[in-house]
């Protein structure tokens, strides 16, 4: 058994590396240049202590971005959620053509999200069908199109990631719910329950856990939300995002210190959330 | 009640493939075309703007520089995130249990946080704006390692014993006899790694500046740069972007459905 064990290093010796490398080394680089001045590659720099992140807290720009991520966030993950639990229960009984619908309800969220959102930067833009649909509900689009005001752009495109994001969810509902015992619903029904009776003692209840991850993996992804931003709008128009802001900090303007410090201050935010997320969800006992 | 859930079923149907349809009819019409209705559903049908893009010109050097760094990338996940996750699996040694808790941590760190501190690695390290860039931080992912070691634990150790027993080296047990067994979940994981691959957009952005190593997701959002948008080209390029996920789609569906779920359920 020892001899081998020098198997296991080098076995795993390129994951050690590249964690070592890519990913420790970074974290701990980046927690580091939070607290410096550090910027434009200039040679020497400074040991600024707390200062970046005073700054940040009287920064309107950060501050705004942090406000629109929120947004963002609160803004789609309960819609996502109930819309893709709606699709999956659409979906769960077999028929004919199930398929069809799973696959075609699945494929946004495989689409490149750069393709998706040059997509709908047309669909939503004067004219674009999105637009001409909207002024033919007589909901009185904004003038210049809706990614160009400062009213509708953020909602827009969180729209339109609820609606990228939907089938993929919907998978992991369907498979939560495949993995239900189908005995637990013929024992309801013996004891006479009705359909709505079922789905809110046994279905909810026994979603539990994959609700918690989709919530979980959903959040930590959607406080990150860039790439939608960078495409559709470029930050402008009330849309700026705190990624975007760490983006533009840090590789536009080469601000590494200040950019590093505003990505510890989100790190810590999803923590914070991710952990209360699982604390509340995982305390109500099942019933 | 019935046809009540069937109009619906094919309303959401709609919604969810209409701006895919839209972006391949845009891509098939001719350059100066207005996009409106009329154009779009009676207009012609033309295919200059592929022909644009495989005569020659940068979009298609793009594709191929996409295609390198996927299929590279997959490669590399392939071989590495079965090393790693067998290590895990079946060895004994010391920090083993740590190597463990660094694939779950990574596996739930936000990505953001290393934008910054990966940019200025790659370029003191001298691979800013080069293919090394694109793949070398991204050659083992934890979602792989975790996939492989799962399926792993579940296979009985008799075959290796054995094999151990009539004098195979551990090199040889690993890739003859594992690596067969294996060759499901190293499918759920290629398919995965190469999707994700090739429609990554941040870290080929950040990583490079240079059209001869761009890649095809960052060409399409710079190209929005130019003053008068050419939707019919832009379109194009972007179905060169969705049609090999589309088809990878197709006939993998199994493997990627189960690949995404495989995570949930373990939960």
């Amino acid at each position: 058994m020892k001899s081998r064990a020098i198997y296991g290093h080098l076995f795993s010796a390129p994951w050690i590396i590249t964690f070592a490398l890519f990913w420790l080394y970074p974290l701990a680089y980046s927690l580091y240049l939070g607290f410096t001045d550090y910027r434009l590659m200039l040679p020497d720099y400074n040991w600024v202590g707390l200062e970046n992140f005073r700054n940040l807290m009287h920064d309107s720009d950060f501050l705004s971005a942090l406000k629109n991520t929120f947004i963002f966030v609160l803004g789609t993950i309960p819609l996502t959620t109930v819309i893709s639990l709606l699709f999956a229960l659409l979906l769960e009984k077999n028929f004919r053509g199930r398929t069809l619908f799973r696959s075609a309800y699945f494929m946004p969220s495989i689409t490149s999200m750069v393709v998706i959102a040059l997509i709908f930067t047309n669909l939503y833009s004067r004219g674009g069908y999105l637009y001409l649909l909207a002024d033919m509900l007589g909901l009185s689009p904004p003038p210049n199109g809706f990614l160009l005001s400062s009213k509708t752009a953020l909602y827009t495109i969180m729209a339109m990631d609820v609606w990228m994001s939907v089938g993929y969810y919907m998978l992991l509902f369907l498979a939560g719910l495949k993995s239900i015992p189908k005995e637990l619903y013929e024992a309801a029904e013996v004891a006479g329950a009705g359909a709505m009776r079922k789905f809110l003692s046994i279905t909810l209840p026994l979603l539990k856990p994959v609700a918690l991850f989709i919530i979980v993996i959903n959040t930590i992804k959607s406080f990150q939300v860039f790439i939608e931003i960078f495409v559709m709008t470029k930050g402008n128009y009330g849309t700026s995002t705190a990624v975007y802001f760490i983006y533009d900090s840090g590789l536009s303007r080469f601000q590494f210190g200040y950019a590093s410090a505003a990505a510890y201050i989100l790190f810590v935010i999803i923590a914070l959330f991710s952990i209360a997320q699982f604390k509340l969800l995982k305390s109500r006992p099942v019933q | 009640m019935k046809t009540a859930k069937g109009i619906l079923l094919w309303a959401i149907l709609f919604a969810m493939v209409f701006p895919l349809l839209w972006m391949l009819r845009v891509s098939l019409l001719p350059p100066d075309s207005a996009l409106n209705l009329t154009d779009l559903l009676a207009g012609s049908w033309a295919f200059i703007t592929y022909i644009d893009i495989f005569s020659g010109g940068n979009m298609l050097r793009f594709f191929l520089n996409s295609a390198f760094v996927g299929l590279t990338v997959t490669l590399g996940n392939i071989l590495f995130c079965f090393m790693t996750g067998y290590a895990l699996s079946r060895y004994r040694f010391i920090g083993k249990k740590f190597w463990f808790y660094s694939v779950i941590f990574v596996l739930m760190i936000p990505t953001h946080i290393i934008i910054i501190p990966l940019y200025l690695l790659i370029f003191k390290m001298g691979m800013y704006d080069t293919f090394w860039a694109l793949i070398l931080p991204f050659l083992v992912n934890p979602i792989g390692i975790f996939l492989v070691k799962q399926y792993i634990d579940t296979l009985p150790n008799s075959m290796e014993e054995a094999a151990r027993i009539d004098g195979a080296g551990e090199f040889r047990i690993l890739f003859r006899i594992i690596l067969p067994l294996c060759r499901p979940a190293l499918a759920v994981l290629a398919i995965q790694v190469f999707l994700t691959n090739w429609n990554s957009f941040l870290f080929p952005f950040i990583l490079t500046s240079s059209e001869s190593v761009r890649t095809l997701p960052v060409a399409l959002a710079l190209y929005q740069g130019h003053q008068a948008i050419d939707w019919p080209h832009l379109m194009a390029g972007s179905s060169l972007a969705v049609i090999p996920v589309l088809l990878v789609f197709l006939v993998f569906q199994r493997h990627i459905v189960s690949g995404i779920t495989a995570g949930a359920i373990k939960q």
